[in-house]
């Protein structure tokens, strides 16, 4: 019989209130080691609370939480010695270079943190302006020394809180390649939130999503995208005749208009048999079929369903 | 992470670097002061080292190194939160009182890194510039002005990082321990005309002893008040760093 490794993260009832309002309810989750999890959520939807509860940065209402198999927020000091975090943005001393910067850090962290300066920038394409000022830094960089600090204590997990804004399309590019050699590479694992949905596709072995500080759903990629709804979209002739004719099918398990000639039309398999029925059943009673295209429910559009169509640009609370 | 953090207060261009060039200006007006009243009226103004520069320098340091002290220990009591560098400090793993006691002890060592070289200016002036007999210092009376000058700035800044830590905010923290100062000479007057023993408990008044004031008070109880106020704000800071989330 296999013994399942410890998760480096777990979650059990993790509950976080503000007076009345209830940032974080009852979450629960196992994070394994050396896989990339998403935590997926619109602002304000408990996400960055959560993190700064896992990092010992604010005290749960109720709940326990381990990390590394230490109590947060009773035993951090143990907890936290190889872990790396970014909570909302890097924060840094502006007056110090790059390079001072992570001296200060590695004077707080335990072991050989010094000589992990250069390798961690060097990671993270900093190594040639080191030596300039933080305050001379744009956002992407203060980013990467984020990430580049986070490298200083070998972490086993690494914990990045929206940690791709501010970049440009390469730098983002850039930056999954290096999130995924972390897992890969490192065997590290990483707990990445974020509410980019494609971002975290690309980097994410699993993701959870949260909504109003719930946990909703909880899987690898792969499942959740296999999961989502599928189906069939129609442009005809006349989408009333056609609509009456589609939802008569008895694999059919739903029609929705789009448009005066556009069905989508939702079946249990969108495979050829179907649409070859479809089509089929469509000329047999007249109607003309200009286009058939299969469809699969992308994260995106679950995520939107599940959240209630709340987006980034939601203005937190 | 005592070093660590003395180069995070070092570094500030503005409150260290700037406060330690004005005290260390200063002590050079001073010297220059004393020396061209020296020239112009020797009769008058016989020496320009010896009791006249232990003086003038001693004060200079006293007064301006005070208002440094407090500018660097309230933007170290302030600055991590207020910048969003503190929870950073805290996802080390270290524990937030040994942040705070590394941060004590750095302040202490960012005010001496100050004042010291501006003090040390002055002292050598004091023994190297000419001065009548009369005007002539002991050891021990430049023994007592030193420990004037570095007391006060030390014990304010101490209180400034504990208001600092507090308000977590810099310019409300400087200007709040700017002002528990200013205002503390004609509070105590108050307080004294109310209630003379208190009055001698009170910080400024136990300073005063612990520098060679004559109170009726006795200097270990002298000692033990300052220690008290010191205490006080630094606990409060303390526990609000303690207790804070990030």
């Amino acid at each position: 019989m296999s013994v399942q490794p410890e998760p480096i993260i777990r979650l059990e009832g993790v509950t976080k209130r503000f007076g009345s309002k209830v940032a974080v309810s009852d979450v629960t989750i196992d994070v394994p080691r050396g896989r990339c999890l998403g935590w997926l959520g619109p602002n304000g939807s408990g996400k960055t609370t959560l993190i700064r509860c896992m990092l010992g940065l604010a005290r749960p209402s109720s709940g326990t939480i381990e990390v590394r198999g230490h109590r947060i927020p009773g035993e951090a000091d143990v907890a936290l010695r190889r872990v790396g975090g970014i909570v909302e943005e890097p924060r840094f001393y502006p007056y110090l270079s790059g390079r001072g910067n992570l001296e200060v850090w590695a004077g707080f962290l335990r072991g050989d943190a010094r000589s992990r300066i250069d390798p961690a920038l060097a990671r993270v394409g900093l190594a040639a302006n080191a030596d300039r000022k933080v305050k001379a830094y744009s956002m992407g960089m203060r980013q990467r020394l984020g990430v580049a600090r986070t490298l200083l204590s070998d972490p086993e997990l690494l914990i990045l809180d929206e940690p791709s804004n501010g970049l440009d399309p390469s730098g983002m590019a850039s930056f999954r390649e290096m999130i995924r050699s972390f897992v890969e590479e490192d065997g590290r694992t990483v707990f990445i939130s974020s509410h980019l949905l494609d971002e975290v596709e690309k980097i994410a072995d699993d993701i959870a999503i949260v909504h109003e500080g719930k946990l909703v759903l909880h899987g690898s990629v792969a499942e959740l995208v296999a999961d989502g709804r599928q189906g069939i979209r129609l442009r005809v002739d006349d989408g009333d005749r056609a609509e009456g004719v589609v939802g008569g099918l008895p694999f059919v398990t739903g029609v929705e208009r789009r448009g005066a000639g556009e069905l989508a039309v939702a079946v249990e398999r969108p495979d050829d048999a179907a649409s070859i029925a479809l089509t089929r059943a469509l000329v047999e009673a007249g109607v003309g079929v200009a286009e058939l295209t299969r469809e699969r429910e992308t994260l995106e559009e679950r995520f939107l369903q599940i959240t209630g169509g709340a987006t980034a640009d939601e203005v937190r609370p | 992470m005592i070093r660590a953090t003395l180069r995070t207060i070092t570094a500030r261009r503005g409150s260290f670097r700037g406060g330690a060039l004005v005290v260390l200006v200063a002590v050079l007006l001073v010297i220059g002061v004393l020396v061209v009243v020296h020239e112009l009226r020797p009769g008058r103004n016989p020496s320009v080292g010896g009791q006249p520069m232990l003086d003038g320098v001693g004060g200079a340091v006293w007064a301006l190194g005070t208002v440094v002290a407090i500018l660097i220990g309230a933007l170290a009591g302030s600055y991590d939160v207020a910048q969003g560098t503190m929870r950073y400090l805290v996802l080390t793993g270290v524990g937030r009182l040994r942040i705070y006691l590394a941060r004590t002890v750095a302040v202490v060592g960012a005010v001496l890194l100050a004042l010291v070289p501006a003090l040390a200016l002055g002292l050598i002036a004091v023994f190297v510039l000419p001065s009548t007999d009369a005007d002539k210092v002991t050891a021990g009376e430049v023994l007592d002005v030193a420990w004037t000058s570095v007391l006060f700035p030390l014990v304010f800044a101490l209180i400034a990082m504990g208001i600092g830590t507090l308000l977590r905010s810099n310019g409300p923290a400087i200007a709040v321990s700017l002002l528990f100062v200013f205002a503390g000479a004609p509070l105590l007057a108050l307080i004294e005309a109310a209630n003379e023993t208190i009055g001698d408990l009170m910080l400024l008044q136990a300073l005063d002893r612990l520098t060679g004031g004559e109170t009726s008070l006795p200097i270990a109880v002298a000692g033990l008040a300052a220690v008290a106020w010191v205490t006080l704000f630094w606990a409060l800071g303390g526990a609000r760093l303690a207790r804070d989330e990030y």
